[in-house]
């Protein structure tokens, strides 16, 4: 495996598609490792640039999960999923790493999102603690880091993605099939769907949502059930299915629109949709097992995917070149890589 | 110029007026907030900076649940995302104002003098209680008393004092009343003085001579001059002391020591103390001798299990059923696997199997009385379904995995016991679920515990003679029977029998100890918290990564549970600059051992009653630094688990593996201190 992963990173400079010119940065929570690393990809390739431990905790592993850098990326935020019993969100300064500020969430805070707008995270408490019980959204504000609201949803929330304009949140409940729509600014439930296959039987297991950046259309991923669906966000009606390999799991659309992102976590690939067409242009099966978390940079260019591995497997990210849709580096993390989001682009 | 200030005002962010501009509610009281934003008619979201004390709806609902002052912030978002990410800035989003909202504390209603008896005798004296009622019908202590004592019989009488603090001493016989002030609101309490028929004091010891950490019982008597003896006369107790002049190198520590008020004496120097007991104008004094105690002894290094490649959690050993004995431990942060070892020759452990399990953290192992079947606690499975692996090691050369468990179980077990075909499993912090296992190819929950705390946290539980005992960071420490508490529990249907509420927040180990030397029974709940580094503040304890060993906080904390509706904190064990982790007693020997992270292995005499700082009164026996310059982190003794098997103490050490050594027998030991 290691002599695998220096071979891909010694072979991640030569390129068939346009040059890199702008050196990429992403911070990464590495859940088994209670680190958060800070990668760079750029015309030299990808590389570590730096491991920070978080929690409070030395001998308890505390499980960062989530992981979303604020509008602006003066600030990077990590939800840590284990607590007493609460987990709990932390502020980060972007740059010096610094902690600024945390507060306390629900049960095993996950993903997460912040409205440009408002500056709220909403940060979905998966509870993985066993009892199937519908479970709450924390609403927190990110700039006195108080945990303003909670708000009831279903079973498993996970996938906490914010619309463009900042006024809803989107969130699915794993185990209740449901995707709710957050008003941001009453932080009440103003819709939620029930998700099915097109038979109208459940069990989908969603896992994710991801709302259009220009579109009324969020993306919705069937971990259970091997598809992504697309949900019109003005009629509240699934669209079209895309049928995916096993166990689609995190989802991204590029900034242009035009590409979505799904991590197949069952069959340890990421798959690349065109959205025009519908069609997907290529799945590529990862350099280890489990894929999870993806984040694009802001000029569509490139996919940043997580691999978290099993047992003591490093974990990793790859970066995809969405011109040509081949992998460009492989670089190593803290075990059990989930939450990724994007920081920066900087000239080299 | 004019297009300067023409542009400046364009751009001009609005501003948001909150009216009222302040806000002073009642408990129980609401108010509407509104938001006034010049040039703009914009919706804003307002919240309150603590919502469990103040409820604040983003429309500006407000409701007082608690008293305080809280702040209400009114946020005016920024405009929608038009998809250039250029488009925000690195300042905050939206546009805020604040105000503060007081919610008054709710006045006191009443207040009253409680358990104060209406008879004195003349020269004793007693506390006063007083407990206040507040106009929400809450009950307060957390005021102010000012007591007043008005002799009823006539004004120049001197029958009562009071000593500022809440003491009241009956000087001669006629009565007084006590006035309890606070907050505008009053209580009396009339009391009679009568004369004190005290003629004579007897004070006897349960010894003269004591060891340092060793209780020594008062009780002092008095009789009328009849001789008769007096029931029911409030006796007090005083101490003086000093160091035993012929032990001049115990003179600088000076002679501190203490006396409740049963008469329960203990000093943590030699030295000289006496004690007397007073009650009205008789006195009687008696003197002790206490010595040091003596027990330290030489220990003795057998063997070491270097594991330096991972970090090692916790260990049980066990005799095999080939009569061999045995030791498995789990590692941690790694790659799941448990590692087991032959340590029948403590001297040449051999690591003999390692199993490996869907995990990065193997927490805890523990081994069923018969030695057959091994539990290892999972953290960090690739499917996120954590739960227990459960082993075969009748064959500790060729273990096998028997079952998984993890239904309900999924968010991660950080501890387990096994206790008579049944896994207790500390479900990720909530409570523990009760797994029969004797089928433990089909194992299946049989019950769970679970209290109704808000906030509840679970961090061990620990089964003995069919007692569970759990130690919670905010339920304390919770004793319940699951069949042998007599009160019809069962590992179907656990009974909880009793409670200690936490006190640092920290509680993390718990252990029971039926001490037969002082007939009590305790229930010891250790503490587990680390200090902040100076050198990497936001590191919070964490620097193991950085190659850094953390630094330990907190104490073990004796409880006494022989009244299980009453138990009570009365003895510590704390080292000044370190915390304790997992621990064990042998309840022959009376010893305790501590893993105690930083400051490597302690090993404590805990024999007799228990009473104060247990450390200071040179109880310790022996101690022992795991240090390796081979380490995980080199030369930084991190103990973790000690367990006692034959005459050998085992334990591990976080960066350094397994560990043997042995107390050298206190015959052949050195006298006196290290």
């Amino acid at each position: 495996m290691r002599n695998l992963l220096a071979f891909l990173f010694l072979a991640a400079p030569s390129y068939a598609g346009d040059p890199v010119t702008a050196n990429y940065y992403a911070y990464v929570a590495a859940e088994s490792d209670d680190t958060v690393d800070l990668i760079k990809f750029g015309p030299a390739g990808g590389e570590l640039v730096k491991r920070i431990p978080v929690g409070i905790f030395p001998n308890e592993i505390e499980g960062p999960h989530g992981i979303k850098v604020a509008p602006g990326g003066r600030y990077w935020f990590v939800s840590i999923a284990h607590g007493m019993p609460y987990g709990r969100v932390f502020k980060y300064e972007a740059g010096t790493d610094v902690a600024v500020g945390d507060t306390q969430a629900g049960l095993f805070p996950a993903t997460m999102d912040i409205s440009p707008t408002t500056g709220f995270l909403f940060v979905v408490n998966f509870n993985l603690h066993g009892d199937h019980v519908p479970s709450s959204v924390s609403v927190i504000d990110t700039v006195s880091m108080t945990e303003i609201a909670q708000i009831e949803q279903g079973i498993m929330p996970h996938g906490s993605r914010v619309s463009p304009d900042g006024r809803f949140s989107y969130s699915v409940a794993m185990m209740s099939d449901e995707l709710f729509e957050i008003d941001a600014m009453t932080l009440a439930v103003s819709r939620r769907l029930k998700l099915t296959l097109e038979d109208g039987s459940g069990a989908v297991k969603p896992t994710w949502v991801q709302p259009h950046p220009t579109k009324p259309l969020a993306y919705v991923a069937f971990n259970g059930a091997s598809q992504v669906v697309e949900v019109d966000l003005k009629s509240w009606k699934i669209g079209r299915r895309f049928h995916t390999n096993a166990g689609p799991y995190n989802l991204a659309v590029t900034p242009d629109g035009k590409t979505l992102v799904v991590t197949e976590k069952s069959n340890h690939s990421t798959a690349f949709w065109d959205l025009d067409s519908g069609k997907e242009r290529k799945s590529i099966r990862c350099t280890n097992k489990i894929t999870h978390g993806v984040t694009i940079s802001p000029d569509s260019r490139f996919a940043f995917v997580t691999v978290e591995g099993v047992g003591g497997d490093p974990g990793l990210v790859e970066v995809y070149d969405l011109q040509d849709l081949e992998r460009r580096a492989v670089i190593e993390v803290g075990k059990q890589a989930s939450g990724i989001d994007f920081w920066k682009m900087e000239e080299p | 110029m004019r297009t300067l200030l023409l542009l400046l005002t364009v751009i001009q962010a609005p501003t948001i007026e909150i009216t009222p501009a302040s806000l002073t509610l009642e408990v129980g009281e609401s108010a509407t907030l509104r938001a006034v934003i010049q040039g703009s008619d914009a919706q804003v979201v307002f919240f309150s900076g603590n919502r469990m004390a103040l409820t604040v709806t983003p429309s500006g609902h407000v409701t007082a649940n608690r008293p305080g002052t809280f702040v209400v912030t009114a946020l005016l978002p920024d405009k929608p995302f038009d998809g250039a990410w250029d488009s925000y800035s690195r300042r905050d989003p939206g546009i805020r104002t604040t105000i503060e909202v007081t919610v008054a504390e709710p006045p006191l209603e009443s207040i009253a003098i409680v358990g104060f008896p209406k008879q004195m005798y003349a020269g004793t004296t007693l506390p006063i209680r007083v407990l206040g009622t507040d106009t929400s019908g809450a009950e307060r202590t957390d005021f102010t008393t000012r007591f007043l004592i008005s002799n009823t019989d006539t004004e120049d009488a001197h029958t009562a004092e009071t000593d500022g603090f809440g003491n009241v001493t009956a000087l001669a016989p006629g009565s007084f009343t006590i006035t309890a002030d606070a907050d505008g609101v009053s209580a009396e309490h009339h009391v009679n003085v009568i004369p004190n028929p005290t003629a004579s004091l007897t004070l006897t010891a349960s010894s003269r001579e004591a060891r340092t950490g060793d209780v020594v019982r008062f009780e002092a008597s008095a009789r009328s001059s009849a001789g008769e003896r007096l029931e029911k006369i409030p006796i007090t107790f005083a101490l003086s002391s000093r160091p035993d002049p012929n032990r001049p190198e115990s003179v600088g520590a000076g002679a501190p020591a203490q006396i409740d008020p049963l008469g329960r004496f203990v000093a943590e120097q030699p030295g000289i103390y006496t004690i007397v007991a007073m009650s009205g104008d008789r006195i009687a004094r008696t003197s002790v001798l206490v010595t040091p105690r003596n027990v330290a002894r030489e220990i003795e290094f057998l063997g070491h299990a270097r594991v330096s490649d991972r970090i090692t959690s916790d260990l049980w050993v066990w005799e095999g059923i080939d009569g061999r004995d045995y030791a498995v431990h789990g590692t941690w942060n790694a790659e799941g696997h448990a590692y087991f070892y032959d340590v029948t020759d403590p001297t040449d452990m051999k690591l003999i199997d390692k199993v490996q399990v869907d995990a990065r953290t193997v927490n805890d192992v523990k081994v069923s009385e018969d030695g057959r079947i091994c539990i290892l606690s999972r953290e960090g499975a690739s499917n996120r379904r954590n739960g227990f692996v459960l082993l075969d090691v009748s064959d500790p050369h060729n273990v096998e995995i028997l079952s998984t468990f993890d239904d309900g179980l999924t968010g991660g077990v950080h501890n387990v016991f096994i206790h008579e075909d049944h896994v207790y499993a500390v479900n990720n912090g909530r409570r523990w679920d009760v797994i029969n296992v004797e089928d433990p190819r089909n194992p299946f929950r049989v019950s769970r515990f679970e209290t109704k705390t808000p906030g509840r946290s679970v961090h061990d539980v620990w089964v003995r003679d069919g007692i569970a005992y759990q130690a919670g960071r905010s339920d304390g420490l919770i004793v319940v029977d699951v069949g042998g508490g007599g009160m019809g529990g069962s590992p179907t249907s656990p009974v909880e029998m009793g409670k200690f509420p936490q006190i640092t927040g920290w509680n993390h180990a718990v252990w029971p100890f039926k001490s037969k030397s002082a007939g009590r029974s305790y229930v010891i709940g250790g503490d587990e918290a680390f200090y902040r580094n100076p050198l990497k503040p936001e590191a919070g304890g964490i620097l193991w990564k950085e190659q850094i060993p953390s630094r330990a906080k907190g104490w073990l904390h004796f409880v006494e549970f022989d009244d299980m509706k009453e138990p009570r904190e009365v003895a510590r064990y704390q080292l000044p600059d370190s915390g304790p982790h997992n621990l064990w007693i042998d309840w022959d020997e009376e010893i305790m051992y501590v893993a105690h992270y930083d400051a490597g292995l302690r090993i404590v005499d805990i024999s007799g009653e228990l009473l104060g700082d247990l450390y200071r009164q040179g109880r310790e026996i022996a101690r022992f630094f795991s240090t390796d310059n081979e380490g995980f982190l080199a030369n930084a003794p991190f103990a973790w688990g000690p367990q006692p098997h034959k005459g050998t103490i085992f334990f591990t050490d976080f960066n350094s593996g397994l560990w043997a050594i042995r107390l050298v027998p206190s015959d052949t030991a050195t006298d006196g201190e290290e």
